[in-house]
């Protein structure tokens, strides 16, 4: 099929760069370490309510580093601001493949190769400073793995809206760096959302961005069931249906630069 | 050369303000992830009252001169923090050729003006938590004094330390990755106490990348943490040290570039 022949060439191509990034997961386990260590600090000497006990709340961090591979850190606007720049996207408009599934398919090749030698080793290597923790069930799994697909889903068309944007605006840089404080502000890459106060943590597991983070990892931990999906996919079907539309004003509106 | 340097960053600024949207919201929205990123370790600290015994005013004391320091670094010396792009596309060549030293070349090529936003954004967090301080009954006076030394001792720790790294790329021919080890981590935790963290990142953080003098150290003292009155003295001095160290290892680096000849 012609969408999973665009994924498979799109991951050999990110095969290239293994080795350094090899190297750099041990600079982004850093950040995970940081962010259990000053959970440690926290919880010092506290009795806490509810799951978050120390180890727990190390396995939320380590398994956050670990998903940020696969549904945060995507190329920025999943690079169509280059194409619409350079001028190839009029290429890729008359492509017998629809622009939308097109684009994330390209895009889900580098996923799947971030999985394989960002998240598992990152995964791993922050695994041994917090202890592992595998889902007791094949149940578990099987929600897990539908949860980060949802999640890969959703931030993969977040992405592609803000990428859309370069239609109208050529540079989308700063689109770009709000949809990314918004992850992780309201995400839960940091804190699990239903600890944060007041309205925030009413309303943050709502937003598509939980969608991206905090389900997925609750998920995985046993911390949250079934329901998870429910919010996933009610966001995955309103964001296909937004994707597909601007698409279409986009297609009207595009002007071909360069040459 | 001092009139050489202003000359070149005039020139500079001006090819950057002709796109003023372009700053302005760039410039906002830097601020803004950084404001969201305090919001939610503010979230966090309302819940749980103190980290290893600092309040959210003494963490916001680190986090302020930290991410201060950090956009003064980045603000003065984006070519430096790109540097990889001169070693891989052999850029440094037209560099060599001026009668101008290549750092000063490279140092006034840019000023990365949405940087003002990190600024401003930090200098906020400063105020509330000296503010917040001194609405505890905390004497002040001393914190006000210092932490524009620990400001400045902090953006040339950062340089020093982005230096080395970028001369490391005369042997290595790349940067990226090895920053994310130097710059970008070490950023992100000298914003909380360095005391939380395990041996081996301590030591890093008090001997190659020195970035707990910028903070954690001279606020030891300031904060009543420690006996020791001479901790803050400690601050530019490490500062100066690293900066002469990082110059001389430029120098030698340099004399090592291998043009990529593309």
């Amino acid at each position: 099929m012609v969408y999973w022949r665009i994924i498979r060439k799109s991951y050999r191509r990110n095969l290239q760069y293994r080795l350094s990034h090899l190297v750099n997961n041990l600079a982004s386990s850093i950040f995970g370490l940081v962010f259990i260590a000053i959970w440690a600090g926290v919880l010092q000497g506290k009795q806490v309510h509810g799951p978050y006990d120390l180890q727990t709340m190390g396995q939320y961090i380590a398994v956050c580093q670990s998903v940020l591979w696969m549904t945060t850190f995507l190329s920025p606007g999943l690079t169509i601001p280059v194409g619409v720049r350079s001028g190839a996207v009029s290429l890729d408009l008359i492509k017998p493949v629809h622009y939308l599934w097109y684009m994330l398919c390209q895009e889900f090749g580098r996923i799947l190769y971030n999985a394989c030698y960002r998240s598992l080793p990152i995964g791993l290597l922050l695994g041994l400073a917090v202890g592992f923790h595998f889902p007791s069930s094949f149940y578990t799994c099987l929600l897990f793995v539908l949860s980060l697909l949802l999640g890969t889903f959703i931030g993969l068309l977040l992405f592609y809206l803000t990428g859309l944007a370069s239609f109208w605006t050529t540079e989308i840089r700063w689109v770009h760096y709000i949809l990314l404080s918004l992850v992780f502000g309201l995400g839960g890459q940091m804190i699990p959302l239903d600890l944060l106060p007041g309205v925030m943590g009413k309303i943050a597991p709502y937003l598509p961005f939980s969608c991206m983070i905090y389900y997925p990892v609750m998920t995985f931990l046993e911390l949250a069931g079934p329901e998870a999906l429910i919010v996933q996919g009610s966001w995955a079907l309103v964001l296909t249906g937004i994707a597909l539309a601007v698409t279409t004003l986009a297609r009207r509106k595009v002007e071909i630069q360069g040459g | 050369m001092l009139a050489l340097y202003r000359k070149l960053l005039v020139a500079s600024i001006r090819a950057q303000m002709q796109y003023k949207l372009n700053f302005i919201t760039s410039a906002a929205t830097t601020g803004m992830i950084m404001v969201l990123d305090f919001l939610i370790l503010s979230a966090i600290l309302y819940r749980f009252h103190d980290v290893s015994g600092w309040n959210i005013y003494e963490v916001g004391l680190l986090y302020g001169i930290s991410s201060v320091a950090v956009s003064v670094y980045r603000f003065f010396a984006p070519e430096i923090n790109d540097f990889e792009k001169y070693v891989i596309h052999g850029e440094l060549d037209q560099l060599l050729i001026r009668p101008v030293s290549p750092l000063l070349l490279l140092l006034t090529r840019n000023l990365d003006l949405s940087r003002i936003g990190g600024m401003v954004q930090g200098i906020s967090v400063l105020i509330l938590s000296i503010a917040g301080l001194y609405a505890q009954g905390k004497e002040i006076g001393l914190l006000l004094l210092f932490t524009p030394v620990a400001i400045v001792s902090g953006g040339v720790i950062y340089f020093s330390i982005a230096l080395t790294t970028a001369a490391l790329g005369f042997w290595t021919h790349q940067v990226k990755d090895l920053q994310t080890f130097t710059i970008y981590a070490p950023a992100n935790a000298s914003n909380y106490p360095i005391s939380l963290y395990p041996g081996w990142l301590k030591w890093m953080f008090y001997t190659v990348l020195p970035i707990a003098f910028m903070n954690y150290v001279p606020m030891l003292t300031l904060l009543g943490k420690a006996e020791s009155w001479y901790l803050p003295l400690l601050t530019p001095v490490v500062a100066a040290l690293a900066l002469v160290l990082s110059l001389r290892f430029w120098a030698y680096g340099i004399r090592h570039y291998h043009s990529t000849g593309s």
